[in-house]
């Protein structure tokens, strides 16, 4: 349908296609779900988990278990099935994996300079980096005053080095800057994984703009509604929304002036793909993501979708057992996303 | 043989009168422990609904943006203060008073009744497990806490705005530890965290209550047994 993928995808691609649609197969299940929400303790969360992929990293952890203890683990086995999956990788597919990633980069790159701002020592905050957003000189990121210094010391020598170019200024860190630096790189990140994605063409093309499309429409409705009632403008609220997008240019426009959670709602309601889901966002983002599996072959896509329905997963696990540990399971359905 | 009868009247209105006294307060130390247990249960769900929309704000914004590792240790002055003074009961006693002082580095400090000894020094060798879990490091309940309610002195050169707008921007000044764009749950756990502060002093005032009530109790079956 759109190239011929099909002769010659699998040269490369295919046997990591066949991996990860392996590793698909391994996401917990409805009937996974509903015996995790009749779990009373931790414990019986760990029990569940270790009929499922998830075991062999929850055994040997001792009672009692914390929260944060079963989100670590889990994370573990997605990092290590990303490992896999990159090393065995050639050029573009790494590039691409190496795409996925940039997002927790950005996100490390932001915990250690604000953590280092409020005085914590670095040891503490690398501890709570994400390990897919790690790199080599993360720990001298302590140092930069400002964000030139960022960039001089630390960031030219990594791959968030072009994002860099919008926010370079000499004003001293302090919790606005960051803010803005956060969501300017990752405008700027997103914006060139749309373009890569374009220059791959074909089915990646096609179905990663669907995705990041998405992604970019849910940024900006969350930049949105964290700002309403903030020191952040219009203007300033504005300059952050990605530049493409199905909310790109107009419903940019209208939700740089919304003020509460109705305004965005009537927004949001103007563009049919988002009526019906704007209340599930995230249930809206699994089901284009399951798409991606289902719905075509020979394509890149099924590595960002699964990464993605993963960290979903992860979420997942990590509300179920808060709400088992605080004893309000009832409360479990608000925030559950059922992936299938 | 009158006036027989006049003091057995006398006697029968003392007695009477004294017995009303005790009934009194005996009823006014029963309001105040109903008082106590409700506000203790208040207390409760205040602080669970504070707790789950904390997690619901983790899971909303991820690990990386909400955790006990981004909280400020730079010296600052809290935000929020407790003030202790005497009342006086009646002629013979007095009892501490617990007054919330909120956001008074903005000098706009709302206030609540209740007086307290200094919350700081006294909080913060407590531990919390449920708190160690949610956010993943073993921080205090009351560094925690503390964290909501205090923020960087500044100096507020221009009294613009109504008190009710620089306490609003008080409270965005303390979240800002986690980022400028925060998830509204966030927000909600920060006034369910203040809610249970503000319980917390009801809570105070009240037991002193109860306690000099129950005395009193004390004092008249003391009186009534001798």
């Amino acid at each position: 349908m759109y190239g011929f993928e099909a002769m010659t995808f699998n040269i490369h691609g295919g046997y990591l296609e066949a991996i990860v649609r392996g590793y698909r197969a391994g996401l917990l299940t409805a009937a996974d779900y509903n015996n995790l929400c009749q779990c009373e303790t931790l414990d019986d969360i760990k029990m569940h988990l270790s009929a499922t992929e998830y075991g062999p990293y929850l055994q040997n952890e001792p009672s009692p278990l914390h929260t944060t203890t079963i989100v670590e683990k889990c994370t573990l086995k997605l990092v290590d099935e990303y490992k896999h999956m990159l090393c065995q990788a050639t050029e573009p597919l790494s590039t691409f994996l190496e795409y996925i990633t940039y997002g927790h980069m950005i996100d490390n790159v932001v915990l250690i300079v604000t953590g280092t701002l409020h005085e914590r020592d670095v040891q503490e905050l690398l501890e709570k980096c994400h390990p897919l957003g790690m790199f080599d000189s993360i720990a001298t990121l302590a140092v930069a005053q400002n964000m030139r210094e960022l960039y001089r010391l630390v960031l030219v020598d990594t791959p968030l080095a072009p994002y860099f170019s919008e926010c370079i200024t000499s004003e001293d860190l302090d919790d606005m800057n960051i803010e803005i630096m956060r969501n300017t790189l990752y405008k700027a990140y997103l914006e060139d994984f749309y373009k890569f994605c374009q220059k791959l063409g074909g089915a990646t093309a096609e179905i990663m703009s669907d995705l990041l499309a998405f992604e970019a429409d849910r940024r900006a409705v969350n930049i949105t509604i964290n700002s309403i009632g903030t020191e952040l403008t219009r203007d300033d609220r504005r300059k952050l929304y990605s530049n493409f997008g199905l909310l790109y240019p107009y419903g940019h426009e209208e939700l740089a002036v919304c003020e509460d959670i109705d305004q965005v709602r009537g927004v949001m309601e103007k563009y049919p793909p988002y009526q019906s889901i704007f209340s599930k966002l995230s249930y809206g983002e699994s089901q284009m993501l399951d798409k991606a599996f289902y719905e075509e072959e020979f394509h890149y896509g099924v590595f960002f979708a699964y990464m993605r329905l993963r960290e979903q997963e992860i979420r997942n696990l990590m509300w179920i057992s808060e709400c088992v540990a605080q004893n309000q399971k009832s409360r479990v359905h608000d925030s559950v996303v059922f992936i299938f | 043989m009158m006036e027989d009868q006049e003091e057995k009247g006398n006697a029968e209105n003392g007695i009477g009168r004294q017995k009303q006294v005790k009934d009194e307060y005996l009823l006014q130390f029963l309001d105040s422990l109903d008082g106590y247990l409700t506000l203790l249960d208040s207390l409760s769900s205040t602080l669970s609904q504070g707790w789950l929309e904390l997690a619901s704000a983790r899971h909303a914004m991820g690990a990386s943006r909400i955790n006990g590792a981004l909280l400020d240790l730079k010296v600052h002055a809290a935000a929020t203060s407790l003030k202790v003074s005497e009342q006086d009961v009646d002629s013979m006693e007095s009892q501490p008073c617990f007054t919330l002082c909120k956001w008074a580095s903005s000098d706009n400090g709302e206030r609540s009744s209740g007086e307290e000894k200094s919350l700081s020094p006294q909080l913060r060798h407590r531990n919390n497990s449920q708190l160690s879990g949610i956010i993943s490091s073993p921080v205090s309940f009351s560094h925690f806490f503390n964290f909501f309610l205090s923020c960087e002195e500044e100096k507020v050169s221009t009294r613009t705005g109504t008190p009710l707008i620089l306490v609003d921007q008080q409270r965005q000044k303390s979240l800002s530890v986690f980022g400028v764009l925060v998830s509204p749950k966030l927000r909600s756990a920060q006034l369910s965290f203040e809610r249970a502060l503000e319980t917390l002093v009801e809570i105070a005032n009240l037991h002193t209550t109860m306690l000099s009530m129950f005395e009193q109790v004390h004092k008249e079956l003391e009186n009534t047994n001798g």
